[in-house]
């Protein structure tokens, strides 16, 4: 049973296309394995829709959608039509073709939303291993992040926020016990110390590196960056 | 968006009934065309999805970034994609307007991660499926379409062997008509109408409940 979702927000933001992608493939992850969250996805991308192509009381009473036509003037339409009908091809959904990957000796089938992501090599300490995932937008950084059985992540907050994906296994803080699906946000507030004793792996996006608050862990700083 | 009932000269004639009506109607059309569009490549059907969509899309995608150069790359690639996707649309599974936005909202995010990022990825159709993301209208609905689909997947199931394939092949395999009649070495013709068949079939036994 899934107990962590993203907002309404995020859900509305992500069937609007807006969110950066490193956002947009987690909600899409968790869409997958939630029915609930993507019921309102469809109920938003519905509205979305409606908003923008059926609002019929609209078009001749407001004043910026009078000149729908208008405002489509300048282009040639039937030099575009002719253009893009000129070719027959048409787009295959590809089936989807299941992506696999293998840490430290335990595979795991790939969400859809990853399948196409470039990732680096796989870096470990202890029972922590981290690929990052490639996506190029700056500060928002995204990573897969396998926990072993019996590992844990020391206890640190979150100078930014911090986006936990739960994809595979299971692990708990002081605040609960997650499983695949959970879509767990933490920022600044929060300090937290997660441990798993099955082992997991998880798809994490942050937007800066954690920060370490206790004792010896204090050593660990350097390796903030390492696990985010 | 504000302005509904204000200007008052159109909405007394309009009463949400006859809005809906016409949405009916209209929905049902374009939903043809796409159709035709994907059986037929009609070229008549795709210039009607062009002056209904194209000038729509103009506008929303240049409220939304401000900029008309990129809300006329938005309408070029989404009324290619149609072009090219309309195959993809499934009028079970939601309106044709819904299924152009999506089709949109794809295009735009590609698009504009390639010019914030350099990044010619198209990661869109791995996060929102093309042939899944138009299903439910409300949460309710949801649970109902999951029973509806098992129920779906046993009438398949006692369909004529032929049939079966071709249903298999085009509903959940993705495969356009032309490539079943190569993979099965029939001809084109003969795949079309065994789909017909099937769907015939398929929609009396589940019968008229949508």
């Amino acid at each position: 049973m899934i107990s962590c979702h993203p907002t309404q927000e995020m859900l509305e933001k992500f069937a609007n296309g807006e969110l950066p992608a490193t956002l947009a493939a987690a909600v899409s992850i968790h869409a997958e394995m939630c029915s609930e969250c993507s019921a309102q996805i469809a109920s938003y991308t519905e509205q979305q829709a409606e908003a923008g192509f059926n609002d019929v009381s609209s078009h001749d009473a407001s004043s910026t959608n009078v000149n729908d036509e208008d405002a489509f003037a300048d282009i040639d339409i039937d030099d575009m039509i002719a253009a893009i009908t000129a070719t027959d091809e048409i787009d295959i959904a590809l089936e989807d073709k299941e992506k696999t990957i293998t840490v430290k000796g335990k595979e795991y089938v790939l969400p859809r939303a990853l399948t196409n992501m470039t990732m680096s090599n796989w870096s470990s300490i202890g029972k922590l291993a981290r690929s990052r995932v490639e996506l190029g937008e700056g500060e928002i950084r995204a990573s897969l992040l396998q926990i072993q059985p019996g590992g844990s992540v020391p206890e640190h907050t979150h100078k930014g926020f911090e986006l936990t994906l739960l994809l595979d296994g299971s692990f708990e803080d002081d605040m609960g016990v997650y499983g695949p699906g959970d879509f767990i946000v933490l920022d600044g507030k929060h300090t937290h110390n997660p441990v798993s004793h099955e082992g997991c792996l998880c798809y994490t996006v942050s937007n800066d590196a954690q920060h370490f608050t206790q004792g010896i862990n204090k050593l660990l700083n350097p390796f903030g960056s390492f696990i985010y | 968006m504000g302005q509904t009932v204000t200007s008052s000269l159109q909405s007394s004639a309009k009463t949400p009934k006859t809005i809906a009506m016409k949405e009916n109607t209209e929905h049902q059309a374009l939903a043809n065309w796409l159709q035709a569009v994907a059986n037929e490549r009609s070229k008549a059907a795709f210039t009607h999805l062009f002056k209904f969509f194209a000038p729509k899309i103009q506008r929303i995608a240049a409220s939304k970034y401000g900029n008309e150069t990129l809300a006329s790359e938005v309408v070029q690639e989404t009324m290619s994609n149609i072009w090219r996707k309309a195959h993809l649309f499934n009028p079970d599974k939601g309106s044709p307007t819904t299924w152009v936005y999506t089709v949109m909202r794809n295009v735009s995010f590609d698009l504009l991660r390639k010019i914030k990022t350099k990044k010619e990825d198209n990661l869109s159709d791995d996060f929102w499926p093309l042939v899944e993301s138009c299903e439910a209208d409300d949460a309710d609905s949801q649970f109902e379409d999951h029973l509806a689909s098992k129920e779906v997947m046993r009438c398949i199931d006692t369909l004529p062997e032929e049939q079966k394939c071709v249903v298999k092949g085009f509903y959940f395999m993705e495969m356009s008509q032309e490539q079943l009649a190569q993979h099965l070495g029939i001809p084109l013709g003969t795949v079309k109408s065994r789909l017909r068949l099937a769907l015939a079939k398929l929609k009396q036994q589940i019968g008229g409940e949508k």
